[in-house]
């Protein structure tokens, strides 16, 4: 069975799709309308019932998560992370986790702020939310720049760097004065300017309409 | 052997449970709460982070609970290997676990990091909405998924974790979890509360006689919970 990634453009199944692609991977799409209520429907619920994308269906049955769906892929085709008992295994999952559960969140609350605590409260969510995302990019570019990991690195793709990639995106284009500038993170942005010239960034970056250099400098 | 750096009923004990329910062998080391030593420069060099728990290992320092209970699966076997049909269900539902439940929780509990506190109110009744479907969606997992979510094993170990503090956090907030709502997953609790490894997780934290099933606020014989 061909993997079968649910996806809509430049959502975070963009970061599996680049994922699939750096893996040169054989994957169907199954595109989502969600104005349309495609991700409330029981179809679509059997599958993820979290109902979020992404969702992948695999042989062995449907993922979804982002940071389940990457580990599980560079795993199984053993590429593109540390595997199991490599050393650098804990530190690649330590920060794949933070990456999944602390920046990836904060950037949600800042995509929805009237999340956390409802439209009134709209403005002070998205505050503390930009916050927690400089702050918490601020430890990823420390750990980078002193630790140089192999697993997160301008020299090799990676998993985290897609990942992280997307979601520098979308802080990138968050309007002052919530704006992120890649630039203010020197040694993350270089990794990130590797992944984003790579043949199959390229190639999703035409397919979802990302435009040039689309995660240090992303223009529509 | 393995070093977990704990305080008394925080996530470090999702990690306590999994290590003793394995018989894997591991000292503490206590993190003082009640002087943020989890702020001081010799815990951030092991996790910048700042948060508890971190598990010093052979090849280093983890940090992140899921992150130290994945690590735990793949070098010790308490789960399905990276070639199984089941590591897809295993690694959603942790990662679920993770950036879902425990990370809505955590706004729950610390509701000043993310709304001023005149949106407290309206916060906590958002969350605690979502945190509901979350454990309804926990419960049909381990309904469909009873091996994974087995006693002492990662994803069981988690999410009860997780249903204690909705019992007793935040202090005098509202109450909103109720086990009766979730019957396979009460049924996980009285299971885990059964094991010869519980009593003696509770007494080392001062967690009472029934630390899931009846949860009373910590009584420590050592450091702080808050």
């Amino acid at each position: 069975m061909t993997l079968i990634l649910h996806h809509v453009p430049d959502y975070a199944s963009t970061i599996i799709r680049l994922v699939l692609e750096e893996m040169a991977l054989p994957y169907d799409l199954a595109l989502k309308d969600i104005a349309g209520g495609d991700l409330a429907s029981p179809a679509y619920r059997a599958i993820n019932p979290a109902g979020l994308i992404p969702a992948l269906e695999t042989p062995d049955g449907p993922l979804f998560e982002t940071a389940a769906i990457l580990l599980w892929l560079t795993d199984r085709h053993a590429t593109l992370s540390p595997q199991p008992h490599d050393p650098d295994r804990g530190a690649f999952l330590s920060w794949l986790l933070f990456t999944s559960n602390a920046l990836h969140t904060a950037a949600l609350s800042m995509a929805y702020p009237h999340r956390p605590a409802g439209e009134a409260a709209r403005d002070a969510a998205l505050a503390a939310a930009y916050g927690q995302v400089l702050a918490r990019l601020g430890l990823i570019e420390a750990m980078v720049a002193q630790q140089r990991p192999r697993w997160l690195s301008a020299d090799q793709p990676g998993v985290l760097g897609y990942y992280i990639g997307m979601l520098m995106r979308w802080l990138a284009m968050t309007p002052a004065p919530y704006h992120t500038d890649p630039k203010t993170f020197p040694a993350l942005c270089a990794v990130l300017a590797a992944h984003e010239v790579r043949t199959a960034a390229l190639r999703v970056a035409d397919a979802d309409g990302l435009g040039p250099t689309p995660f240090t400098n992303p223009r529509l | 052997m393995y070093t977990l750096h704990y305080a008394p009923d925080n996530a470090s004990l999702i990690v306590r449970l999994v290590l003793d329910g394995a018989g894997i062998p591991y000292r503490t080391a206590l993190v003082d709460r009640a002087t943020r030593q989890q702020d001081s420069a010799p815990y951030k060099a092991l996790n910048p982070v700042g948060l508890i728990p971190t598990l010093i290992t052979p090849v280093g320092p983890i940090s992140e609970t899921g992150a130290i209970l994945l690590w735990l699966t793949d070098t010790h076997g308490l789960g399905p290997k990276t070639d199984s049909p089941d590591r897809p269900a295993f690694l959603k539902w942790l990662f679920f676990l993770s950036n879902t439940a425990h990370a809505d929780l955590r706004q729950l509990f610390y509701p000043h990091q993310y709304c001023p506190a005149e949106a407290h109110p309206g916060h906590a009744e958002i969350i605690a909405n979502r945190m509901q479907r979350t454990f309804t969606l926990l419960e049909d997992a381990a309904r469909d998924h009873p091996g994974l979510f087995a006693p002492a094993r990662p994803l069981a170990a988690y999410t009860l974790a997780l249903a204690r503090w909705s019992v007793l956090y935040p202090k005098g907030g509202a109450r909103w979890f109720d086990f009766a709502d979730y019957p396979r997953l009460h049924d996980l609790a009285r299971a885990q509360e059964a094991r010869v490894e519980t009593p003696v997780i509770a007494r080392a934290e001062g967690l009472g006689p029934h630390p899931f099933t009846a949860p009373v606020h910590p009584r420590p014989p050592e450091g702080s919970a808050l």
